[in-house]
C-alpha cells in the first residue's frame, strides 16, 4: 500500500473490547463481528490491492441502530467507515485499523413502489439491479446502470454518484435521486427531499450524492423510475484509427443525436473481449464503436440510419446493425465483459477512470500509448465515448517486483493527462483513496478548503471515512478562520451608480 | 444605495473581503429581474455582477457553454439557439408574473434561483445542467467546483448547492453549463374539460407511459379568462390539459397517435402541431395566466412543489377552500396558486397542506410588507434547518452574502 492513511488512535485501539461490548448492546446477536477470521471479507473493496482489517464490523438492522452506533462513535471519538456492497473501485470503503466498519448490507428491503409518482422508496442495501427488477413487471426501470449493478447497492451508488453506460442520455445517480433519510455522525436522523420533484432550501441531496461516505450514512432513498423505451438497437462500427472513431462520436453529438450509450474500445480491448465472449467483433480495426439508440421503433430505425451514414462519412471499415434483441445483447456482451476479459490476458490490472472533453479523445489515446511505452506496461482502453469518460486498463503482474508501483505511477500519469487536457480525475468511480493524493492536480488549496468546510458542517470532528477524498486533513476550527485582507469598503476605481 | 459594479472575479474577491472586514452585508445582483422574490435585504451595499457578461467559450460539439455569471440570459439563449441547442430545463422567465418588464435576467440569476420550466419532468432542473463554477465565497476567496466535462465525480458537487441558493452561499463568477440539442419537432396533445383531479390522473398516465412526454400541464377554465389569446382560443372556454411530445418528426407523430389512444378514457384529444405547440409552452413556463398585469395580478402567488400524483387533490382543495385559482405544471408536481389576498396569504393553510402531501411552498409574489411577515421559503424541519445554517456558515461565516434573502431575521 503506497498511500498513507490517518495514524490509528492508540487510545481507541486500547479500548477495543469496551467498544465491541458497547456496539453489542446496540446491535445484539450476530450484528457485531470482531474475530480476525470473520473480518477478512471486509478488509478491502473492489480496489483490492489495498487491504486493512477494521477494528470491528457492525451490521445494524434499523435506522435507530445506525443512529445509536454513530452517536456512540461520535461521543467517544471513534472513526467510522461506512460500507455498502464493497464494490467501490476507488477504495471508498477501505477500513481503518482504529475504525468501526459500518456495513449497510442488512438494509435489504424495498419499502414502497409508487408507480403514480414514478418513484421507489428503498433501503440502501438493495442492489441497483433489484430496483429495476422490482418494477419491471409494470414496464419501469431505474436508469443508472453501473457495470457492477448485480452486486452494487443503491446506498453505495449514492455515495459514489455512480454512472454507467446509459448516463449519456439518462444521467448519473444524482439526476435520478429525489430524497433520502440520512443519519449524521451525531446520531441525528434527517429527511432530505422525498417524492416531490425537488427539495426546498439548499439542495442537500445534491451534495450528499457523491460525497463518498464522508457526510453521513443514508438509511433510506427515494429514486426516480422511468418507463422502459419501446425498443433499443445498436450499431457496431469499426474504424481504421482512433481519430476517425473520435470524429464519428463528435459528429453524432453535433447532429443533435443523444444515443442511449456510445462506447469505444481500442484494438487490445477488442481483442481481449472477442477472445473471451466471441461476440463477432472485427479484429483488424483500431477502434470499435458501439452506439445504442432507444425509443419508439420509428425513431430508433431512423436514427440508426443517420448514425450509420455519419459513421460512413467518418470512414468506418466494418459495420453491423442489430436486427434483434439477441444481436444487440451480443454486441454489448464483449463490452460488458471487457474487464474480466482483460483479466484473462494479464495476472493483474488496474482500471482508471478519468474524463476528458470528447474532442480530445484521440490526443488522450496517443498520450496513453506513449506512457505505455515509457512504463513498459500494456494498456487496453474502453471508453464511455459519448461523455468522454476513459477507462484505461493497465496490465501488470503484481508478483514481479516493482510492477505494481509502476502501474500506479502510470495510472497517475494518465489522470494528470486528463486534467491537462481540460478533464477531471474521476468520471464515475470516485476519488476514495486511489485518487486522493492527485486532488491537488485539479484543485487549489482554496478549492479543497471550501469542500472541507462543507464536510465540517456535517461532521465537525472528521470521524466519518477519514483518509478518503482529501489529501490532507485540517481541523475545522482552522478551516473556518476568516482572514481579513482588506479594510474599508471604498473602491474608488469601481464604477458606482 | 452603494452599487459596486465589479469588472472581474478579482473585483468580487476584493469587495467581499472588504465587506467581511466591515461585517457589511452585500446584496448580490445581476439584472434584478428576480429581486422581488424572497425577503427584502436590509443592506444598502450592492455587488452588481452584470458586467461579468463574457461568453467565455461555446462548443456546440461538446454540448458545453462557459459564460460569466452576469451574461444576459436572453443573449445566451439566442446564441445557443443559433446552433439548434437549448437549456433542456427550460428556465422560467418570471418577468410577467412579477411585473418587471421583459428582462429574463442573467445566467447567474437563473442558476441561483433555479426555477425550471415544463421540461423538468423529463430532463431535470437547473441543478442537473450546471457542470462547473468559479465562485467567491463569503471568505472572500475564489473557489472552483465541478469541471468542463459532462461526467465528473471529483470532490463534492458544490454546483448542486449553488443552484437554488439565492446567492446566499457564494457569488458565482463563471459557470459551465450543459446544453442539449433542441428537438427537431414537437406536438401537443390537448384534452379539454377535465377537472383538476382527472387531469392529474391523465397526466400521470401520460408520464408513466413509454412515450417520453416532455411537458404536462393543466389550466383550469377559470384561469384562462383574460389571458393570452392563444390559450383562450385553444381552450374554447374549457379547462386545458396539455401534453407535449418532442423529438424527430416521425417519432413525435407516432407517439402522438399512441398517447391519444392510451388516454382515450379521458376524452378525445386534439393534436396541435409545431408552430402552435411551440407558442404554448412558454405561457405555461412563465405562468402568464397569473401575470402581474392580468386578472389575477393583485393576488399573492405561491409555487408549490409536491409529489405529482397528489397535485390534483392538493390544488383543487386549496382553490376551493380559499376561493383562489391554481394551475399545474410537471404533471401535477408544480402548482402555481394565486390565492385571494388575506392577512397571511393563507400561509398556514398552504404550508400545512403542501407538507401533508409531501411537498413544500414558496411565496413567489407578494407585497414586501407581506413578505416581511411570513416566511417566503418553506421552513425546514429543525434538524435540516440547523444543518442548513451550518452549510451557510461553511461558505459565508459572517453572513455577508444576501443576508436574510431566504429566511426572515438575520439567518440565511
Amino acid at each position: 500500500m503506497s498511500i498513507k492513511m490517518p495514524v490509528p488512535d492508540a487510545g481507541v485501539l486500547g479500548r477495543r473490547d469496551e467498544i465491541i461490548a458497547a456496539l453489542r448492546r446496540i446491535v445484539p446477536g450476530e450484528g457485531v463481528i470482531s474475530s480476525a477470521a470473520e473480518m477478512i471479507p471486509y478488509e478491502s473493496d473492489a480496489l483490492n490491492s489495498y487491504r486493512q482489517p477494521p477494528m470491528v464490523v457492525v451490521l445494524p438492522n434499523t435506522t435507530e441502530q445506525v443512529a445509536q452506533v454513530l452517536k456512540y462513535c461520535h461521543d467517544n471519538g471513534i472513526r467510522v467507515v461506512p460500507r455498502g456492497s464493497g464494490t467501490s473501485l476507488s477504495g471508498g470503503s477501505l477500513p481503518l485499523a482504529d475504525a468501526v466498519l459500518l456495513g449497510m448490507g442488512k438494509f435489504k428491503r424495498i419499502r414502497e413502489i409508487d408507480f403514480d409518482n414514478r418513484v421507489v422508496v428503498t433501503e440502501p442495501g438493495v442492489t441497483n439491479l433489484a430496483i429495476s427488477q422490482a418494477v419491471a413487471h409494470a414496464g419501469f426501470y431505474y436508469a443508472p446502470d453501473p457495470s457492477s449493478q448485480i452486486a452494487c447497492s443503491i446506498g453505495g451508488n449514492i455515495a459514489e454518484n455512480s454512472g454507467g453506460v446509459h448516463c449519456l442520455k439518462y444521467g448519473m445517480t444524482t439526476n435520478n435521486v429525489l430524497g433520502c433519510e440520512i443519519v449524521l455522525i451525531t446520531g441525528e436522523i434527517l429527511r432530505i427531499g422525498g417524492k416531490a420533484p425537488e427539495c426546498s432550501g439548499y439542495d442537500l441531496m445534491g451534495v450528499i450524492t457523491g460525497s463518498e461516505g464522508l457526510l453521513g450514512v443514508v438509511t433510506e432513498i427515494t429514486v426516480r423510475i422511468l418507463q422502459k423505451p419501446e425498443t433499443a438497437r445498436a450499431v457496431m462500427a469499426g474504424f481504421p484509427s482512433v481519430e476517425s472513431a473520435g470524429e464519428c462520436v463528435a459528429r453524432i453529438i453535433a447532429a443533435g443525436i443523444v444515443p442511449a450509450g456510445m462506447e469505444m474500445m481500442d484494438k487490445p480491448a477488442t481483442a481481449a473481449a472477442e477472445a473471451f465472449v466471441n461476440a463477432g467483433y472485427p479484429l483488424d480495426v483500431e477502434a470499435l464503436l458501439i452506439v445504442e439508440l432507444d425509443g419508439p421503433k420509428v425513431e430508433v430505425d431512423e436514427l440508426i440510419l443517420r448514425v450509420d451514414a455519419i459513421a460512413r462519412e467518418c470512414g468506418q471499415t466494418t459495420c453491423q446493425i442489430s436486427n434483434s434483441e439477441e444481436e444487440r445483447l451480443l454486441f454489448w456482451a464483449g463490452r460488458k465483459a471487457a474487464f474480466p476479459a482483460v483479466g484473462r490476458i494479464s495476472p493483474d490490472y488496474i482500471c482508471m477512470d478519468g474524463t476528458i472533453p470528447r474532442g480530445r479523445l484521440a490526443e488522450a489515446l496517443t498520450r496513453i500509448r506513449e506512457l505505455s511505452e515509457k512504463y513498459q506496461l500494456r494498456c487496453a482502453n474502453v471508453f464511455h465515448a459519448g461523455d468522454g469518460n476513459l477507462h484505461p486498463l493497465i496490465l501488470f503482474d503484481a508478483n514481479l517486483p516493482g510492477e505494481m508501483d509502476r502501474a500506479e505511477a502510470f495510472g497517475a500519469d494518465i489522470l494528470r493527462t486528463c486534467v491537462e487536457l481540460g478533464g477531471v480525475l474521476t468520471g464515475e468511480h470516485g476519488v476514495g483513496v486511489e485518487k486522493r493524493d492527485l486532488m491537488p492536480e485539479m484543485f487549489s488549496d482554496i478549492d479543497l478548503a471550501q469542500q472541507q468546510r462543507l464536510k465540517c458542517a456535517f461532521d465537525s470532528q472528521g470521524l466519518l471515512n477519514p483518509g478518503k477524498v482529501f489529501p490532507t486533513l485540517h481541523r475545522c476550527a482552522e478551516l473556518g478562520r476568516v482572514h481579513v485582507h482588506a479594510g474599508k469598503l471604498a473602491f474608488p476605481e469601481l464604477p458606482r451608480f | 444605495m452603494d452599487i459596486l459594479k465589479v469588472r472581474d472575479a478579482a473585483d468580487v474577491e476584493q469587495v467581499v473581503q472588504a465587506a467581511l472586514a466591515n461585517e457589511q452585508p452585500l446584496e448580490i445582483l445581476g439584472h434584478g429581474s428576480k429581486r422581488g422574490i424572497g425577503h427584502a435585504l436590509a443592506t444598502n451595499a450592492v455587488l452588481d455582477i452584470s458586467a461579468l457578461d463574457a461568453i467565455v467559450s461555446y462548443e456546440p460539439n461538446e454540448l458545453l457553454l462557459t459564460v460569466g455569471a452576469g451574461a444576459p440570459l436572453a443573449d445566451v439563449l439566442s446564441l445557443i439557439d443559433s446552433k439548434n441547442q437549448h437549456f433542456a430545463f427550460e428556465p422560467m422567465n418570471p418577468a410577467k408574473l412579477l411585473g418587471t418588464g421583459h428582462d429574463a435576467g442573467t445566467v447567474g440569476g437563473m442558476l441561483a434561483t433555479g426555477f425550471a420550466g415544463p421540461r423538468r419532468v423529463k430532463d431535470g432542473g437547473a441543478r442537473d445542467h450546471l457542470l462547473g463554477a468559479h465562485a467567491v465565497s463569503g471568505f472572500g476567496e475564489t473557489f472552483k467546483t465541478g469541471g468542463k466535462v459532462v461526467k465528473n465525480v471529483t470532490g463534492y458537487d458544490l454546483c448542486k448547492l449553488l443552484c437554488g441558493s439565492w446567492g446566499t452561499l457564494a457569488v458565482m463568477t463563471e459557470v459551465t453549463l450543459k446544453v442539449m440539442p433542441r428537438p427537431e419537432s414537437q406536438r401537443t396533445l390537448v384534452l379539454r374539460g377535465l377537472d383538476d383531479v382527472a387531469a392529474v390522473r391523465a397526466m400521470t398516465a401520460a408520464l408513466g407511459s413509454p412515450y417520453d412526454v416532455s411537458g404536462a400541464a393543466h389550466l383550469p377554465a377559470t384561469v384562462l379568462r383574460d389571458t393570452d389569446s392563444r390559450l383562450m382560443e385553444i381552450a374554447g372556454g374549457k379547462a386545458l390539459t396539455l401534453l407535449r411530445l418532442e423529438g424527430i418528426a416521425a417519432s413525435v407523430k407516432h407517439r402522438a397517435g399512441s398517447l391519444t389512444a392510451a388516454l382515450a378514457t379521458y376524452g378525445a384529444a386534439d393534436v396541435v402541431d409545431d408552430d402552435v405547440s411551440v407558442g404554448l409552452w412558454p405561457l405555461v413556463r412563465d405562468v402568464t395566466p397569473f401575470a402581474a398585469d392580468g386578472a389575477f395580478g393583485e393576488r399573492p402567488v405561491w409555487r408549490i412543489v409536491c409529489p405529482p400524483a397528489s397535485g390534483g387533490k392538493l390544488g383543487q382543495g386549496l382553490a376551493g377552500d380559499t376561493g383562489g385559482d391554481v394551475l399545474y405544471d410537471w404533471g401535477g408536481g408544480l402548482i402555481w396558486a394565486a390565492l385571494p389576498a388575506d392577512s397571511d396569504a393563507h400561509a398556514a393553510l398552504v404550508r400545512g397542506r403542501a407538507e401533508a402531501a409531501g411537498g413544500h411552498a414558496t411565496l413567489v409574489r407578494a407585497p414586501e410588507t407581506l413578505r416581511g411577515m411570513i416566511d417566503v421559503f418553506h421552513p425546514p424541519q429543525s434538524g435540516v434547518a440547523a444543518l442548513t445554517q451550518r452549510v451557510k456558515h461553511s461558505f459565508d461565516p459572517k453572513n455577508i452574502l444576501n443576508r436574510g434573502r431566504m429566511t426572515r431575521g438575520t439567518t440565511p
